[in-house]
This record gives structure tokens, C-alpha cells and sequence, in this order.
């Protein structure tokens, strides 16, 4: 995928959020690594069109990111988004999370939704767990449940923001090697985490965001191996410490 | 989430049934002391102005269950307005009317506002559309008044309480629901009003209880509705008591069923969230 942005700023009253940040590079997996706070989540709402710039502007495989709500809502639908926690619907079983989109949005008839949804529940270890309400569920496979219906559709993108923030240690490595399978399937991915070790194994194109800017941005060999600024090399000292 | 202490259900059944026993008892005590001649006959010659004054309580009952759904709507329509000047109309309207005594809004609303020429003339035709309007156009009238009265005063609390259910459901359900793909009405038909609803279902039984209760007051402009029949059996026998007993008797026969469904909702939902 390829994704411009110039900049681009977002503004919550007098906080700057995303403040000018500029970048442009091509990636199959881009990852956002960054202190919390940082504008990591800020920036990837912006990429999955779930909110909009104060001023500069985005753009991803060619689409203008811009205020028109037909425009953002199309992008929506081709693409994935997966947040910390709540992603699922508590009153709709782990299936009918699935399906319920894929019929009312993308147009699938029942059956054909069923026999999707029954396959992407199965290939994450989910499927004897289809008819459970979400609150049946643990964290681990509420957020597997999530990623399902995230990928259910097809999407171009698939847009994580910290999917395993609200996890435990042993939760956290189920979900991780999920997102791995699927960056190895060919699965396009822009994800925000704080598993550095994941990062770097997974990532092609590293983007390390503080105070609403990219600070460094590039292959994890050269951010991670040979990190130019200071500010990414602190962080990273401070963060990999005891990994 | 259970609090109360249980024991063997036999045991339990055993206290429940001896309690209900014993008010009762107590009840019928007082009521014995009372005279009961002429009564019973009296109530036989006037079962039939009673029976239908319970069917017109029905009616408007129902029609007010209907119509409140259909104000509370545009209401929750009109709070959630992009232009302001209908939101403020609309906080104002419900905050006035639900700050008005009932009694006041049906004296106003139907001597002064729907009896002015005008309105009457309007209202005549639209209930003649609605196949309302029988041989006798004054009762009519007067029935279709009340129900549109009430269905104003119950619409304008069924607005507030699905206001704070609408406004209780967590943003990220928002952000998640718009985050798969749907289109704002989508988002409310599919991800906020189901789980609003559940969480009013209480606060909403209560309101149609209510509604049902307060549609004895539409007797002051002269629907001949249950309590307004049963005020003229009493007029005409002096008969209290026995006036007022089937009275309440045929109240609860209408709001008990309403009750005992929002429990049995409240019930199916419950399994239905939690594990």
C-alpha cells in the first residue's frame, strides 16, 4: 500500500494530536510504535476514516482522505479496523458479529454470509464458540472474534489500533500469532503496538510517532538496529530494557 | 447476581403463601364489617356500562400505547436534530409537558386548544380518516381527543427515558459499529437502539402502567371510560365500595399482562447478555 501524508494535523481543542506530521513510504505492513499519547492512535482513526484532519491532508492507495462523509464511509468498507477492546456487539452472538455486516453492509445473502463468518471463526479456533455471546468469551478470544469479523469482508486494509493492549501475557501471544499468519498470508496491515519484539518481526516499515509527528520512520532493521534520532534510541532502551 | 438469602422452595412457597394469607385475611376482616345488601344486584344491573367502560379504557389504552410510541419518536428525532432551534423546541416541549399535571393538559388540551373551531373542524375530518369517527361524533370526538392527549403526556417521559438508554451506550460502540462499515441509521438500527432498549425495559413497563392508570382521567371532559362509569354507578347507588373495587380489579387485569411481559423481555434478555 502507499500512503502520503503532508502536514497533517488534528486538533482536539487546544491539544495538538497529530501536529503537521508528514510521511510518505510504501509498505505491506507498516507498524507505529511510540510513547503513549503520541498520536499513534490518532493517526491510524485518520487512516481507517473513522475521523478527519483539522487541516493538511492523507492519502492511501490513491484515496483522498478528506471530509466527505460518502467518501470516508466507502473507505470503511473496504477496509478493517480493530480497536484495544469492545470491539464486538454484546447483544449479537460471536457469528451473528460476523454475518450482520457482511449482509447489511457488503451484501451477502444469509447463507453466504454464514459459510464465510463459519470459516473465519474456524480458522481462528473459534467455531465451537460461533453462538456465544461475546461476554461468554475471554479477552483473548473476544479480540480473535473481533479480527474475524474485521477480515470476514476482505478487507484491502486491515488497521489495528494496540489489539493487544487489554491483554494478558498468554492472550496477547495468541492474538499476535494470528496478525503474524496474516501479514505472511499477504494481508495488508498499518498496526500500533507496544510489543517491540512483534514489531520488528513482522513489520517491513517501522514509523515511530511522538508528540504528533513521525520521528523516524523506516525498515526495523535500520529503526530498530540503527536508530538515528536520539529520541528512538532512549525510547527504545527504555522499552526493550527487560525483553 | 443474587442477593437474597434461599432456602428449600418448599419452605419458601410455605412463607410466601402464608404472608399473601394473612394480608388478605386482614382485608377481608375490614371488608366484612361493611354492608354488603342491595350490592351484589345493583352491580348486575350495571355490569354492562361497566364492561364497556373497561373496553373503552382498553381502547384508549392501547391507542395511547401506540401514539406515545409515535410521539416519543419524532421526539428523540427532533433531540437529536442538527439544527439547534429543534433540539431547544424539542427539550422544551417535553420539559413543559412533563412538568404540566396531567389533569391540567387534558382540561387545556381539550376545551380550550382541540375544541377552537378550527382545530375541531381539522380534527373531525382526520378522525373520520381514521375510521374513528361513529354515529355518535361527540364521543368520538372526545375518545380521539384523549388518546391524542395522553399519548402527548406519556410520549414526553418515554422521550426522556430513551434518551439517557440511547445516551448510556459507550462511544466505542459507536466507533465499532461505524468502524465495519454502517451508515448512520445503521449504526442505530443494528448496534445502539437494540442495546438501549434493553437497558430501558423497566423504566418503559413503568411508563405503560402508568399510561394505562392515567387514562382514568380523561372521565373530567367526558370519555365514558372505566372510572368514568364507575363514578356514575356510584352517583347513582352511593355504592363506594362496590364501585371501586371491580374498578381496581379491572385495572390490574390491564396492567398486570403489561408487567408480567416486560418481565418475561427482561427475562429472554438477560440470558441473552449474560453468561
Amino acid at each position: 500500500m502507499k500512503l502520503q501524508a503532508d502536514s497533517l494535523t488534528r486538533t482536539y481543542g487546544t491539544l495538538h494530536a497529530l501536529d503537521a506530521l508528514t510521511l510518505s513510504l510504501e509498505a505491506r505492513v507498516l507498524v507505529l510504535i511510540g510513547p503513549s499519547g503520541g498520536g499513534k492512535s490518532t493517526f491510524l482513526r485518520l487512516c481507517g476514516g473513522l475521523d478527519e484532519a483539522t487541516s493538511g491532508s492523507l492519502e492511501i492507495n490513491g484515496t483522498p482522505l478528506g471530509h466527505d462523509p460518502a467518501t470516508l464511509q466507502a473507505w470503511r468498507r473496504r477496509n478493517g479496523f480493530l480497536f484495544q477492546q469492545f470491539n464486538l456487539f454484546p447483544h449479537l452472538t460471536a457469528l451473528r458479529n460476523i454475518t450482520l455486516p457482511l449482509e447489511k453492509v457488503h451484501g451477502r445473502s444469509p447463507a453466504a454470509a454464514q459459510k464465510t463468518a463459519r470459516q473465519c471463526l474456524d480458522r481462528f479456533g473459534l467455531l465451537a464458540h460461533a453462538d456465544k455471546l461475546p461476554a461468554q468469551l475471554s479477552g483473548g478470544q473476544q479480540q480473535r472474534a473481533g479480527l474475524a469479523r474485521a477480515i470476514a469482508p476482505g478487507p484491502e486494509i486491515l488497521l489495528l489500533d494496540e489489539p493487544t493492549s487489554a491483554l494478558d501475557p498468554e492472550m496477547t501471544a495468541e492474538v499476535l500469532e494470528l496478525i503474524q499468519e496474516l501479514a505472511a498470508a499477504g494481508q495488508h496491515i498499518i498496526l500500533s503496538t507496544h510489543e517491540m519484539g512483534f514489531a520488528r518481526a513482522v513489520a517491513d516499515q517501522v514509523a515511530l510517532i511522538a508528540a504528533g509527528k513521525i520521528l523516524e520512520s523506516g525498515p526495523p532493521s535500520s529503526v530498530f538496529g540503527a536508530p538515528r534520532e536520539e529520541f528512538t534510541q532512549r525510547f527504545l532502551a527504555k522499552v526493550m530494557r527487560f525483553s | 447476581m443474587n442477593a437474597s438469602k434461599t432456602g428449600h422452595p418448599a419452605v419458601e412457597l410455605t412463607a410466601a403463601l402464608l404472608l399473601t394469607a394473612s394480608v388478605c385475611a386482614g382485608f377481608w376482616t375490614i371488608f366484612s364489617q361493611l354492608e354488603w345488601t342491595r350490592s351484589s344486584a345493583a352491580l348486575w344491573k350495571y355490569r354492562e356500562s361497566l364492561m364497556q367502560g373497561w373496553w373503552v379504557s382498553l381502547v384508549v389504552s392501547a391507542g395511547a400505547l401506540i401514539g406515545s410510541c409515535l410521539v416519543a419518536a419524532a421526539l428523540v428525532a427532533g433531540q437529536r436534530s442538527g439544527l439547534r432551534a429543534v433540539r431547544w423546541f424539542t427539550q422544551g416541549f417535553v420539559e413543559v409537558v412533563r412538568g404540566m399535571p396531567l389533569l391540567s393538559l387534558v382540561l387545556i388540551g381539550y376545551y380550550v386548544v382541540l375544541n377552537n373551531r378550527t382545530v375541531s373542524d381539522l380534527l373531525s375530518r382526520l378522525s373520520g380518516l381514521l375510521g374513528l369517527a361513529g354515529t355518535d361524533y361527540d364521543l368520538a370526538g372526545k375518545l380521539f381527543a384523549g388518546i391524542l392527549l395522553l399519548s402527548i403526556f406519556t410520549g414526553a417521559y418515554l422521550t426522556e427515558i430513551l434518551r439517557g438508554g440511547l445516551d448510556s451506550i459507550p462511544l466505542a460502540q459507536l466507533d465499532s459499529a461505524r468502524a465495519v462499515g454502517f451508515s448512520r441509521g445503521q449504526v442505530m438500527r443494528y448496534v445502539v437502539f437494540p442495546q438501549a432498549l434493553r437497558r430501558v425495559l423497566p423504566a418503559l413497563a413503568g411508563q405503560f402502567v402508568s399510561l394505562v392508570k392515567d387514562s382514568s382521567l380523561l372521565c373530567v371532559i367526558g370519555v365514558n371510560e372505566f372510572t368514568y362509569q364507575a363514578r356514575a354507578f356510584y352517583a347513582a347507588t352511593y355504592l363506594g365500595v362496590e364501585a371501586f373495587l371491580p374498578l381496581a380489579a379491572g385495572y390490574l387485569l390491564l396492567t398486570l399482562p403489561i408487567a408480567a411481559f416486560a418481565h418475561w423481555l427482561e427475562r429472554r434478555f438477560k440470558a441473552a447478555t449474560a453468561g
